[in-house]
């Protein structure tokens, strides 16, 4: 058993295109991943990868030690598209996690009233999606991962949908959320400064197909200051690893 | 606008394009001046007649109604209880439909009229006009059905199969809640269709009994207003049916955000 959380190393094909090129990376636990990279380079095959929502690939995804299984793991997800469930009330949506894990209702109900504080949006638990804002139906997918407390939250550029104005907000949100509860979380962007923002660790992604570039520590303290000077330079860097052509 | 006033409005407005075309009946009438142009005052002699001394039968038009109703129910029940639960299980597993479209296809092309003779020969009684009605609702109910299966939002899966749910969790909580509304909007497509193929099917029951027949019946003696009544019944009935289905979807749905407007 490795001593990692997560041990992934896998290659991809559609048809004859190879989209994921051998790529091999770790997550420790209650880390912060982030993995950039340019559009449509793979990343959100990446993610359903690691999520064991798709099986179809060469190369092992261990979790715990384990093959990646949804039925057996405790994995969430928040997606890029807006996946609250349009007939689900809020809380009914974020209770969803626990329930299909067989907790007990009324308990589940507590976590998800917790969750819903969580991320700021008390008041709200008997709302249906389209009376909500795009952000907040973000924050209720991030709630609905949190809900079932997950060993691994994968993140596919869960603020690819919303303004530049909520974008940021919901980027120091998810900092807070964060410290408050670690978990361990592989999160996706094509956003440069959200990457150097918000990761411990960032994975760097080449153009299709894609391969692990390099990698990159982050030492900043949190919350990060998008004006430090260091903070510059590692964006300065990955910029131009994401333009290089190769 | 506040939607009740809006409401007000709209009913105000189709008052008036209601009066229009009464105004246009009655004009045209006068001009024509024929026995096979009635007025409005003889349409509406005509209805009070059948309603209150029935037909030239004897059998008063609320019979007919009632005989009508309890056959488009029937085949429109029937059409439901085949046409969900076979659209669901060839949307859940597209190769069932795949590997028998050749059979399916060709028959939703064939007009409820064409049906006639091998109702006639196979069937008797009430059978013929279940059938009849059934041939013309299922397909609207079934076709809604497999179609809206296959466009369920795949994000809707996935967030239910990250959490590990079993295939029947999917089913039921997403695939279900999801198909639901377009279900309904081809049942109500398929009541409409039951409605039109009414005439078809008791022009073949045998019985003289029903508003398709009552028609039929006027039409030998070439009595237009009474045609008239019936043709006019068959539009009302099946627009009030039409509004109550419709109070119960936006019930029923209150979670959708679009709301269907016909």
């Amino acid at each position: 058993m490795s001593e990692h959380l997560l041990d992934v190393h896998v290659t991809k094909r559609f048809g004859n295109m190879t989209v994921l090129n051998d790529v091999r990376f770790h997550v420790d636990k209650n880390e912060f991943l982030v993995i950039v990279g340019p559009t449509s380079c793979g990343k959100t095959t990446l993610a359903n990868i690691i999520s064991g929502i798709d099986t179809a690939y060469d190369g092992t995804v261990q979790l715990q030690g384990q093959t990646v299984n949804p039925k057996v793991h405790n994995i969430s997800y928040v997606f890029q598209e807006p996946s609250c469930i349009p007939w689900y009330t809020m809380l009914q949506d974020v209770t969803m996690g626990p329930i299909i894990k067989g907790m007990d209702p009324s308990r589940a109900e507590e976590i998800g009233r917790r969750c819903i504080k969580l991320v700021d949006m008390a008041g709200f638990e008997n709302y249906y999606p389209r009376q909500l804002s795009g952000g907040m139906q973000q924050r209720v997918a991030i709630a609905r991962a949190y809900a079932t407390s997950p060993d691994l939250l994968v993140m596919d550029e869960p603020f690819g949908h919303l303004d530049a104005q909520t974008r940021y907000l919901m980027q120091i949100e998810i900092m807070r959320i964060w410290h408050e509860d670690k978990k361990t979380v592989v999160f996706i962007t094509n956003n440069i400064e959200e990457a150097v923002y918000v990761g411990s660790r960032i994975l760097v992604l080449s153009r299709l197909p894609a391969t692990i570039k390099d990698e990159h520590i982050i030492d900043l303290p949190y919350p990060r200051d998008l004006t430090d000077a260091e903070f510059l330079r590692i964006r300065e860097a990955i910029t131009l690893q994401c333009e290089a052509v190769d | 606008m506040n939607k009740s006033r809006q409401r007000i409005t709209n009913f105000l407005y189709n008052m008036l394009s209601l009066g229009v075309v009464m105004f246009l009946w009655y004009l045209l009438s006068n001009w024509q001046n024929s026995p096979y142009f009635p007025r409005l005052s003889e349409i509406w002699n005509a209805f009070v007649t059948l309603a209150q001394y029935g037909d030239i039968e004897g059998i008063f038009l609320s019979e007919h109604i009632w005989a009508s109703l309890i056959r488009i129910f029937a085949g429109f029940a029937v059409a439901c209880a085949i046409g969900i639960p076979l659209g669901l299980a060839m949307g859940l597993w597209p190769k069932l439909y795949y590997r028998t479209r050749s059979v399916i296809e060709p028959i939703r092309f064939i007009p409820p009229l064409a049906w006639i003779p091998i109702a006639i020969v196979f069937m008797v009684g009430f059978n013929r006009y279940v059938f009849l009605i059934w041939l013309g609702a299922f397909f609207p109910i079934f076709i809604t059905t497999l179609l809206s299966v296959t466009r369920v939002n795949p994000v809707h899966v996935n967030v239910a199969k990250v959490f590990g749910a079993s295939r029947m969790y999917i089913i039921r909580k997403i695939v279900l809640p999801s198909v639901l509304p377009d279900i309904a909007t081809g049942m109500r497509v398929g009541l409409g269709v039951a409605w039109m193929c009414i005439l078809a099917a008791e022009m073949i029951g045998g019985e003289m009994i029903g508003v398709g027949r009552l028609i039929l019946k006027y039409a030998e003696l070439l009595r237009m207003s009474e045609i008239l009544v019936g043709m006019v019944i068959i539009g009302v009935i099946g627009f009030i049916m039409n509004e109550i289905f419709i109070m119960v979807e936006n019930y029923v749905f209150r979670w959708r955000s679009e709301v269907s407007i016909d």
